[in-house]
């Protein structure tokens, strides 16, 4: 009895936990590790964290320094993501380094990282891992003269009331982000040969990062447009990370806070840095934008079963079903730019798939008159989604020798001869043994 | 060592994330109440626990939010509960009386009398501090509720040194005597149940024990932490402890005994006012916390130092810290206690005003302020002598009745960081491209830089380009702004920024193209010109593209650098790749069908031709054999041979070499044999012929 009653209570602990954690079919984080300089930022940034909490994700809020603190048990990470609250840490407690973070995100998890005036070498080389680079110099903030919120109460234009979006739905939502974002902190740049971060919140071109309390002699190494705020990194194997130059971008204060921006008359009631951060961390724990292939499927045209090889000149169909995770339930993802390569050391046909808009997309297409080890490719990368690579390996064999054309009319002279000479030979067999 | 390294970072983050308010702490507010009935939430209005409908109620009282009515019935059912059931324990009834001493429910006498004798006998033998802490607080709370009952102790002086005797030679607490880590949040509790204890207490304690536990209070102020701004906070020296205890908590704790044991003793306790203000100032930096605990505390304590008997912390505030030259705005400063409500008849003084340039002189002459009754605030008109800037203004409060003084605290002088903003003229802006070497000017444009402007230059490498403009503020004096930057942007986006200095009035900068040609990696073409000037108390600070400047710059030398690639746009990026389809190897050329037919005709020629020789030659088939039997084997061996053939045809049109191969076989053995018939038939029968 008490056996049962013990397995009866395992189940139902392990059960929702099982089912809600992270996996291919679920890939929504669970299980959120955020590191704090402070227990007091709980309370202070707690907007933020309510919004995770009520889409049901687990945080475990820890002092960075703690001690006790692991990312991994026994081999198995106890998290799917990893926030970092803590800008002025130099070292992380327990057995959490540099490296330690490096594995957790190479491993398919996800980060967030805010930095703030002062941000200590290792959330700066942290940053510096992800593809971005933070203003060297450590008592450098943004400043933008022209594009500042408007305050009673803070003159130096270092709240700055930003606007310049990147242009995705996947990452922002498809609700249009009507006031501007407030920012308060350092700036950064992204490498600008990396082309897997992206500037999510940049500055304006009037804006520039210095000290606002001592005089510029020389140019400042960060200014206008380069400056990024915000900015996301995607990894090839679809790990996602937010950046931001700021931790009271976050904060409840600025949740609350009205925005009028400078030169502008309009007064927003709040301002955007929930509605933004809410989508934003949709996005970066995997609750949008994610995208899966199934049922890929080739065949000939007429037929339904998939060959183990292709002749030349075949003509084939191709199809795939491709998804997107909705943060609950996998929907049909509809857009008109997939494409497939029939591809052996370059694609030799790249067609554009066609699409019924409930997620199916298929084409035909004849195979190319070159045999050899052909691939079927699908390589999807769209800003904001994880990539989809697909690739089928398919041999395309050349005609057999009866596959070839059988009577050509350009021989028939030659057929014509052959004939002849048969019955002039039978003829002549006849004339030969019989005539007299 | 680590401890004492993560003090230090607490204080650094707490700093940071104060810096906000930079001094000007603002007592609660509107927005407070917002965020408070927003926090407390209760399901189908019931709270988790009485503790938090205590934290929800107390804070609504606080706050003035009136919400009682909806939390009520579940509430008070709960408290009634508590009270009558005989388990509960003192912390539970500590907390049911709490919610009680607010929504007054209706309990029995009777049942107060049961708990009272229960807690009297558990502060009777009570070791640990939390025991006392509830059962005293219990007491007191029923005292306050019910005026029949006796909650008086009879031993309360055993039972203040029971309690006395777990304090610290530091002014902390233990919190139970086999503990032996001492703790500033035990020392808060302990303080408020000694202040329960003497009043509670039948007979007057002695005062020489209060005496000794007002030193105990001032050593317990030596250990208080203070940040920059002037907020002071306890914190837990242990760091287990302190994860236990926020700041924030371990002060109200502390704020609580005090007022609660100064509430409850004669005399003076002697913590210097700016120690209570600066306490005050730590509750009012945290802003609107986000977690309902957190701000229970702060409105808890912040109203327990509103009606303290040590000192009164005043809070000066100014609503506005950026004033505005051009829309003459005044200076306005608020002196209120800490939730808000007025203080007593003042004077504002401003002493000095420090340009944060020159730390040392002062611009203006002490100012009073001038009170406006119906705003509660003082205002000052910004004096003349004030141009735009940065400047640190120092204010002075000044208590009319100097009886007050020993009430408030006010904190001697409070520094603001005060910016006064107004509009820059620009002036004398031009655009000059010289010669080099002689410095003859080439082209001279004015420049209107409140307005649009787009020019078009040119210039070569070895000409200079000569910006210069002029600024003064609305009192004529000259600015220097923070930023002030020349950008050239070529067309392939790779950009250059100069700052532009200051020489005497004018700022100008002359860019010599000879020199800087390495720099713009010998890029010739158009360069947009954009010029920003902007600065924290410019209220017109721009960001303008002038024109462009067409240069000719000479070819790069071989080892010259590459410009830097440009990044990649990720828009375009993303987008869709153009199509491939794959190019067929085109069939070879036939000749057309018509002409194989002719020549198919002209092959069957010769046959014709044969055939028609035959005739000519006059064949015949005389040498047929006459007898049935040769005759049956000629027919035979001629139809074998037809059948040969039309298996060839039949190969042609479909057989394989196989099946064609085992007839052949088939037909060549029958074949043999008629044949060899035939063949020796023929032979003998021309033999006959010849011998004959």
């Amino acid at each position: 009895m008490l056996k049962l009653l013990s397995v009866l209570t395992f189940l139902t602990l392990t059960l929702p936990f099982l089912t809600h954690s992270f996996s291919p079919d679920h890939p929504t984080d669970r299980r959120i590790l955020v590191l704090l300089d402070d227990l007091a930022l709980k309370s202070s940034h707690s907007l933020f964290f309510k919004s995770l909490q009520s889409r049901g994700f687990e945080l475990d809020f820890k002092l960075a320094d703690d001690p006790k603190i692991s990312l991994q048990r026994y081999g198995l990470y106890s998290y799917d993501a990893l926030i970092l609250f803590s800008p002025s840490v130099d070292r992380f407690g327990g057995s959490i380094d540099l490296a330690a973070i490096l594995d957790f995100v190479d491993s398919g998890h996800d980060l967030i990282i805010a930095a703030d005036t002062n941000a200590s070498d290792l959330i700066r080389q942290i940053a510096v891992e992800c593809g971005v680079d933070f203003d060297e110099d450590p008592a450098a903030v943004v400043i933008d003269h022209t594009s500042y919120a408007v305050s009673d109460t803070e003159g130096d234009h270092t709240v700055i009331a930003s606007d310049d979006f990147i242009k995705s739905d996947v990452i922002l939502g498809s609700k249009k982000i009507e006031a501007p974002v407030l920012f308060q902190g350092i700036g950064h740049t992204v490498n600008s040969e990396n082309s897997l971060v992206l500037k999510v919140l940049s500055a304006s071109p009037s804006a520039y990062s210095a000290n606002p309390k001592s005089k510029l002699s020389n140019p400042p190494s960060l200014t206008g447009s380069a400056i990024s705020l915000v900015s996301v990194v995607q990894a090839r194997n679809n790990a996602r990370v937010l950046i931001s130059g700021s931790l009271s971008l976050f904060s409840n204060r600025f949740f609350r806070s009205k925005v009028q921006k400078a030169g502008s008359p309009k007064k927003h009631e709040k301002s955007a840095n929930e509605q933004f951060l809410t989508e934003l961390s949709k996005w970066v724990f995997h609750e949008r934008g994610h995208l899966k292939a199934v049922n890929v499927r080739h065949h000939k045209v007429g037929e339904a079963d998939e060959p183990a090889i292709y002749r030349i000149n075949d003509d084939l169909e191709y199809s795939v079903e491709i998804y997107e995770w909705h943060g609950k339930s996998w929907e049909p993802y509809v857009a008109d730019d997939v494409q497939v390569q029939f591809y052996m050391m370059s694609p030799y046909v790249l067609k554009t798939l066609s699409t019924d808009q409930k997620g199916s997309y298929f084409t035909a297409f004849k195979v190319p008159d070159v045999y050899g080890v052909f691939q079927f490719k699908v390589e999807y990368q769209r800003l904001g989604y994880t990539s989809l690579s697909l690739s089928k390996q398919i041999p395309v064999r050349p005609f057999r020798h009866n596959e070839y054309e059988r009577f050509i009319p350009a021989a028939y002279p030659y057929y014509g001869a052959a004939f002849s000479m048969m019955a002039g030979f039978f003829i002549f067999t006849v004339v030969h043994l019989y005539s007299k | 060592m680590a401890t004492r390294n993560l003090g230090g970072f607490l204080v650094l983050i707490l700093a940071i994330a104060i810096c906000e308010a930079a001094s000007v702490f603002q007592p609660i507010s509107d927005s407070h109440r917002s965020a408070g009935s927003e926090l407390f939430t209760a399901n189908d209005g019931s709270f988790g626990s009485l503790e938090e409908a205590y934290e929800a109620l107390r804070s609504f009282e606080i706050l003035g939010i009136d919400k009682k009515s909806d939390i009520r019935t579940a509430t008070c059912q709960s408290v009634v509960d508590k009270l009558g059931s005989s388990s509960s324990a003192p912390k539970d009834l500590f907390y049911a009386l709490k919610v009680n001493s607010i929504l007054k429910c209706k309990v029995n006498d009777k049942i107060f009398e049961g708990i009272a004798a229960r807690l009297k006998a558990i502060a009777n033998t009570a070791s640990s501090l939390l025991d006392f802490y509830h059962s005293i607080g219990s007491l007191v709370l029923i005292k306050d509720q019910s005026s029949e009952v006796d909650v008086l102790l009879a031993d309360a002086g055993g039972i203040f040194h029971s309690i006395k005797s777990l304090s610290q030679s530091d002014g902390r607490w233990r919190f139970s005597s086999d503990n032996p880590e001492s703790s500033t949040y035990a020392a808060g509790l302990a303080l408020e149940a000694l202040s329960g204890v003497v009043s509670l207490a039948s007979s007057e304690i002695d005062q020489s024990k209060i005496g000794t536990l007002k030193s105990d209070i001032l050593k317990l102020f030596d250990s208080v932490e203070k940040y920059d701004d002037g907020a002071m906070y306890f914190d837990e020296k242990v760091v287990d402890l302190r994860e236990r205890q926020s700041p924030l908590s371990t002060t109200a704790s502390v704020v609580r005994g005090l007022t609660a044991f100064a509430a409850v003793t004669s005399g003076n306790i002697k913590v210097p006012g700016d120690k209570i203000l600066g306490l005050a100032k730590f509750f009012l930096g945290i802003g609107i916390p986000g977690n309902a605990k957190d701000f229970f505390n702060q409105v808890d304590s912040l109203a327990s130092l509103e009606s303290n008997k040590v000192a009164i912390p005043l809070i000066l505030s100014l609503p506005a810290t950026v004033l505005s030259l051009t829309k003459k705005d005044r200076l306005q400063v608020k002196v209120n206690t800490v939730l808000g409500s007025s203080a007593p008849p003042l004077t504002v003084k401003l002493v000095r005003a420090l340009s944060s340039g020159s730390k040392v002189a002062s611009t203006i002459e002490s100012q009073e302020l001038k009170f406006d009754r119906e705003s509660e605030s003082h205002f000052l008109d910004v004096p003349k002598s004030v141009d735009v800037g940065n400047y640190i203004f120092v204010f002075e409060v000044v208590l009319h009745d100097s009886e007050d003084e020993k009430v408030y605290a006010t904190g001697g002088s409070t520094q603001v960081q005060i910016f006064v903003t107004g509009v820059i003229k620009i002036e004398n802006a031009e655009i000059v491209v010289l010669d080099s070497d002689v410095g003859s000017i080439e082209t001279q444009k004015k420049l209107d830089l409140a307005g649009e402007n787009s020019l078009a230059l040119s210039a070569n490498h070895l000409q200079k380009l000569r910006l210069s403009f002029q600024l003064t503020t609305p009192f004529g004096n000259a600015f220097k702004p923070h930023q002030v930057f020349l950008k050239l942007r070529h067309e392939t986006k790779v950009e250059h920024i100069f700052v532009v200095g200051k020489s005497g009035k004018k700022f100008e900068i002359i860019l010599d193209f000879l020199g800087l040609v390495e720099k713009f990696y010998y890029l010739s073409g158009s360069y947009d010109i954009q010029l920003t000037v902007g600065d924290a108390v410019m209220e017109n600070s721009f960001f303008r593209a002038i024109g462009y400047i067409d240069l000719d710059l000479p070819e790069a030398p071989e080892k010259a650098s590459r410009p830097p690639t440009p990044a990649i746009d990720p828009y375009s990026k993303y987008g869709p790749k153009a199509e491939i389809s794959h190019i067929f190897r085109v069939p070879e050329k036939r000749p057309s069908q018509e002409l194989s037919l002719i020549f198919l005709g002209l092959v069957f020629l010769p046959l014709i031709g044969f055939l028609v020789g035959l005739l000519r030659l006059g064949v015949n088939l005389k040498n047929f054999p006459t007898s049935a039997l040769p005759a049956t084997f000629g027919i035979l061996f001629h139809v074998g041979i037809a059948a040969v053939l039309l298996l060839y045809v039949l190969f042609w049109l479909k057989l394989d070499l196989f099946t064609t191969l085992k007839w052949v076989g088939l037909l060549g053995v029958f074949l043999l044999f008629v044949g060899h018939r035939i063949l020796s038939h023929q032979a003998s029968t021309s033999a006959k012929l010849k011998s004959a």
